[in-house]
């Protein structure tokens, strides 16, 4: 058995895991990452739109701070986000961006004088201050009050990957490719590492660490059709889950994105609309007005999706081999705009749909698109039941998006998550030995041989691409956009007898190294786990909140339901998880449940709402007049970040002419 | 919308095959026999083959979506990535797949292009080597010129696909050029005003066979990139910038 | 140091590679435009064969021959420096002229597929020139319209011209469109592709004047 020892183990080489071991490497500490691909390939790249961060360069950002953010966050999650984590992150958002930008990437900048945008399907001439000349520029995204995402033309997502994944090649960080993940080496009460299958050799390698930080991403092929990467299958969450122990939390918080293409799933930037895109339904006519007169194609996601799938329903849809589908229109944005800021969006209409962006609309459903839920974890990242445990980025659960993400906000969350989190992995590792139980470790590996063993082996007979597939369409059928408690509860009782069937799997080819019909299998096994966890815990939820939407239950029920589902599996024999759950405290939050200003707004209250509310306006009528937001903000709700990351943003807006010009110079 | 749902034609798939961990195994093309669907992609059918022909069949897809790179593959004589390539596009329905040139074999149509792009990276020192390195980033960050911002990412658009090096003939013959993903990242950092390299050390790097004064404008780069990236003029502009530092 | 000057060198040998091109190039057209003289006439052949000999700087109009033969001889050592700093991009050992054949079967480029005419045209004349070279150079005063068919008709040498000259016209062109866009004159893909047009419009009607002035000088041959 061939024995690895590192302080700081890392899987998955996207953002999120890059970020983290840079910031342990920063640290001296000896640092490995694995990944199942070369780390640029990551599904990081995928992000095309931009992050989220509260610079306010642009006239249309001017006057935007971490209130804001913080606000538009929080109300985005439909309340069941981690209020101290979304302060964390929108504290510290600027500052990743600022770093990232000396580390090689080209944001976008703002250009100074007159500049036309189209806002609302119109074209509106804004004026750029002199002042933020060559400053990150920002671009309008769903949900926000104010343009917010920070934007490399569209390729953002590439752009940061391949720039964190060079500082990390300048740091000598070692990435294992092909390598996955198959267990956690632990103990029942700290995590030791896990064990990982090279995807060449076949060879099995115990990785012994002091920290093991999961950064896999999301589990989006759980779906039939989804915009993720094919590797976004959920692997890392199964990691956590089949320790028993560890805890998924809100696996139900599905989200899915307004606007992939027909039929392949590829998604077309949320920038499309944040840049003046319409939706348009069979006869042409721009719908979302109709439900959402103030925010219109720009609500939330769940929101957006929601209604586009309502309308369909009513047979505004356009036909299709492929079911019905609606149109996006960005051919109001002019030929220009699309071919230089729209790049991607357009490589893709013409490569997989053989249309021109520019002048045809463009077919789009909702499709699958981010996990909210995922590796429960506290705000430093490190997940509550199994000390040196830590999950970070889409794989994690950390909580800042509640039961909906704002679009901009993931790919943030992968680079100020990184950032915050990778400190508090690095001082894990400086406070703790490294612990080497190599009968432990053994065991894991022998335990991992065996399930190998037995697939190439044995008798079974289950194809693994079949059960994988009926899976897919499980999730797709009964657990996507709407969903009522029949449909889930068949998709429970399908989904075990697919767990069930899942025992018996057999395989064709008998190769131990290079075998991809073992790989679908060791994989096919763990997701079906992740999938009832996700199906299990949108059954048990009887409420709608934020991408959860119950047909059944199409109120949000704060009353009952503002809390936090965790999901673990301590049985390895049981066919279904473990549910329980973390009540959200109300008189711990800054800002207590209230209307998300789109959606419909019939919640049933708290009843610790009004309380709060009561306290929240005495506490700021005690601090006067004279306290600045960041005092009035500490009285309410006071939150750390590592000391490194305190210090207050800078921001055009709040400086003096005198320190503009100095800047300038 | 014009995907109508029709019979689909038979397709013809030629795949190199090959697995060098195999005891005995040597290289073959193999035929499998498919038929098509709307829309169908070689991402689409190569997972067909696998799911439905032959489970042991390799090779390498991850966004399926042209963005990461991971998927070139030679088809028909032209390098290029196989998960944006639409079956229609062959109207004989005849489809011969090989594994790009140039690189480690893993096994079919697998190729360990991560590997390479790793080690020269590290080997050409892929990466902004920022002239101050200790900003504080909790102030306003440095203007940039939103022109010269707009232009690196143009440059930056590289997915490391590794079709340039497969379709140079240079790269080819000599292990050890750098091949237009190497150059091309260099002139990206090269125009970067936040990079505190000289010329010279540039020179030190590419200013000699293995990279521009190697390089013999054979455009295999420039013909087949999937991402359209300026390599002719890049290189053409790396070139004349090296050349001038002679004298 | 050591290390800079080896790779100035490699700097130095490929802009060498590319003016010696320029120069070859420039001289070959211009030599192939003078010896199509013969197209206007014996008379004027003659009078261009008598200029180049620098005929008018004597009393008696016979000028300096062994002008010529400097001539030769420079463009023999250009030549020269041509092909070994050209040779070392070529495939040189077994390993790679195996890569090369692979690649060739693999992938199919247009543009590689030029460089390899070029490689297999530039073996050709690296075969043909020295002779031709060696023919005019030793004996310079035999040029002219009489003399110059008599070598290539009487005593065969178009064998030898034709084959170079097919060789040489495709080697330049195809040279100088690389010289071209090697260093930047194309600034985008339709000037690229314009430029190999020209080249190609440039290869045939210097071949086709070529294989004319060939010709032309048949019927002074069969006097």
């Amino acid at each position: 058995m061939k024995l690895i020892y590192t302080d700081s183990l890392v899987v998955g080489a996207g953002l999120a895991g890059l970020r983290v071991a840079i910031a342990s490497k920063e640290r001296g500490l000896d640092t490995v990452v694995l990944s199942l691909i070369p780390a640029k390939r990551s599904h990081s790249a995928a992000a095309q739109g931009g992050m989220q961060a509260s610079l306010g360069n642009t006239v249309k950002g001017m006057g935007d701070d971490e209130d804001v953010h913080f606000q538009d966050t929080v109300k985005g999650s439909d309340w069941g986000c981690d209020q101290d984590v979304a302060r964390m992150f929108a504290h510290c958002a600027p500052k990743a961006v600022r770093e990232l930008a000396n580390w090689g990437v080209p944001w976008t900048r703002v250009t100074k004088g007159p500049r036309q945008v189209v806002v609302n399907a119109e074209k509106v001439t804004i004026e750029e201050a002199e002042a933020a000349h060559g400053l990150i520029n920002a671009r309008d995204f769903g949900g926000t009050k104010k343009w917010r995402t920070c934007y490399t033309a569209d390729g953002t997502g590439h752009s940061l990957l391949y720039a964190v994944d060079n500082k990390a090649i300048s740091m000598d960080i070692p990435v294992h490719e092909r390598m996955e993940a198959l267990s956690l080496i632990h103990d029942g009460k700290r995590c030791h590492g896990v064990v990982a299958r090279c995807l060449v050799t076949g060879e099995l390698r115990a990785y012994v660490a002091k920290s093991t930080t999961i950064a896999t991403g999301g589990y989006g092929r759980l779906y039939e059709v989804s915009t993720n990467a094919i590797i976004c299958e959920g692997i890392g969450q199964a990691l956590a889950l089949e320790t028993g122990v560890a805890k998924l939390g809100n696996m139900e918080a599905v989200q899915f994105h307004p606007t992939a293409i027909v039929p392949v799933g590829i998604l077309t930037t949320e920038g499309c609309r944040g840049d003046g895109g319409l939706l348009r339904d069979k006869d042409g006519h721009r719908f979302m007005p109709d439900y959402e007169p103030e925010k219109k194609e720009l609500a939330s996601r769940d929101v957006v999706s929601r209604r586009m799938t309502e309308h369909m329903r009513k047979g505004k849809g356009v036909d299709s081999p492929y079911g019905p589908h609606l149109w996006l229109d960005i051919t109001l944005l002019g030929r220009k705009h699309v071919e230089t800021n729209l790049r991607e969006v357009k490589e893709i209409c013409e490569n997989f749909l053989g249309i021109d962006p520019a002048k045809d609309w463009i077919p789009v459903r909702p499709t699958q698109h981010y996990s909210m839920g995922g590796i429960r974890t506290d705000a430093t990242g490190q997940n509550p039941q199994l000390k040196g445990l830590f999950s970070v980025g889409e794989a994690a659960c950390w909580d800042m998006h509640g039961f909906n993400r704002l679009g901009g906000n993931s790919l943030a969350e992968t680079v100020v998550g990184g950032m915050i989190i990778g400190k508090y992995v690095a001082d894990f590792c400086q406070q703790n030995t490294l612990e080497i139980d190599t009968g432990l470790a053994e065991s894991f590996v022998a335990k991992v041989q065996t399930e190998i063993d037995t697939l190439v082996d044995g008798d079974g007979t289950e194809n693994p691409f079949e059960l994988k597939q009926q899976m897919q369409r499980i999730m797709m059928d009964y657990v996507g956009i709407f969903r009522n408690g029949p449909e889930l509860d068949k998709a429970v009782n399908e989904l075990q007898a697919l767990l069930k069937r899942a025992k018996a799997l057999g395989l064709k080819c008998k190769k131990r190294h290079a075998n991809p019909e073992l790989v679908e299998a060791l994989r096919v096994k763990r997701m079906l786990k992740v999938a009832l966890t996700v199906a299990a815990g949108a059954a048990a939820r009887t409420e709608s909140r934020g991408a959860h939407a119950r047909e059944d239950f199409p109120q949000r029920n704060d009353k009952d339901w503002l809390s936090r589902t965790l999901a673990s599996w301590p049985d390895a024999q049981a066919l279904s998880p473990q549910l329980d759950y973390e009540q959200l405290d109300v008189m711990k939050m800054e800002l207590p449940p209230g209307y998300r200003g789109y959606g419909i707004n019939n919640a049933i209250a708290h009843p610790d709402t009004e309380k709060r509310e009561h306290q929240i306006t005495e506490v700021l009528s005690q601090l006067g007049d004279e306290a600045d937001r960041h005092e009035r903000q500490a009285a309410l709700m006071p939150f750390a970040v590592p000391e490194s990351l305190a210090p207050k943003n800078e921001r055009l807006s709040e400086m003096t002419p005198q320190q503009v010009v100095g800047e300038a110079k | 919308m014009s995907q109508e749902a029709k019979k689909g034609r038979m397709l013809t798939f030629n795949i190199f095959r090959y697995d060098p961990q195999e005891p005995g195994d040597k290289p073959k093309m193999v035929k499998y026999q498919l038929e098509e669907t709307p829309g169908m992609t070689v991402f689409i059918a190569l997972n067909r083959l696998r799911e439905e022909q032959d489970t042991s069949l390799q090779f390498d897809f991850v966004c399926r979506a042209g963005i990461c790179g991971s998927c070139a593959m030679v088809i028909n004589g032209f390098p290029t990535l196989a998960c944006r390539t639409l079956t229609t596009k062959y109207p004989k329905g005849d489809i011969m797949l090989m594994p790009l040139p140039g690189f480690e074999l893993i096994g079919d149509l697998s190729v360990n292009t991560g590997k390479f792009m790793r080690e020269l990276a590290e080997r050409l020192k892929l990466w902004l080597h920022p002239i101050s390195d200790d900003i504080d980033v909790h102030r306003l960050e440095a203007p940039m010129d939103p022109a010269e911002a707009a232009k690196l990412y143009e440059l930056e658009r590289c997915v490391e696909c590794g079709v340039c090096v497969s379709a140079c003939a240079t790269a080819q013959m000599r292990d050890t050029f750098v091949g237009a993903v190497g150059m091309m990242k260099l002139a990206r950092f090269e125009l970067d005003s936040r990079d505190g390299r000289e010329l010279e050390d540039f020179y030190h790097v590419i200013g000699n066979q293995d990279g521009v004064f190697g390089c013999m404008t054979l455009l295999g780069c420039q013909d087949n990139c999937p991402k359209d990236l300026p390599h002719m003029q890049q290189i053409a502009y790396l070139r004349r910038k090296m050349a001038v530092t002679l004298v | 140091m050591g290390i800079i000057n080896r790779s100035k060198l490699s700097g130095w040998l490929d802009i060498s590679q590319s003016v010696s091109g320029v120069v070859l190039a420039i001289f070959l057209w211009t030599h192939l435009i003078l010896v199509s003289s013969i197209l206007l006439g014996a008379e004027a052949m003659t009078w261009v064969a008598k200029t180049m000999e620098l005929s008018f700087l004597t009393a008696d109009g016979h000028g300096y021959p062994w002008v010529v033969t400097i001539i030769a001889m420079v463009i023999a050592v250009i030549a020269l420096i041509h092909v070994l700093v050209a040779a070392h991009k070529m495939p040189l050992n077994l390993r790679q002229q195996r890569a090369l054949k692979q690649q060739l079967n693999v992938v199919s480029h247009g543009d590689t597929r030029l460089w390899v005419w070029q490689a297999a045209t530039g073996v050709v004349i690296f075969l043909l020139l020295p002779v031709h070279l060696w023919l005019i150079g030793a004996a310079p005063e035999t040029i002219g319209p009489y003399g110059s068919a008599d070598r290539i008709w009487q005593q065969g040498v178009w064998l030898l011209y034709l084959p170079l000259l097919l060789c040489v016209e495709l080697h330049a062109a195809i040279g100088m469109y690389r010289v071209a866009v090697k260093w930047g004159a194309a600034r985008d893909l339709n000037s690229r592709s314009r430029m190999k047009k020209i080249k190609s419009i440039i290869s045939v009607i210097f071949i086709l004047v070529g294989i004319a002035s060939l010709l032309a000088f048949l019927p002074y041959a069969n006097v």
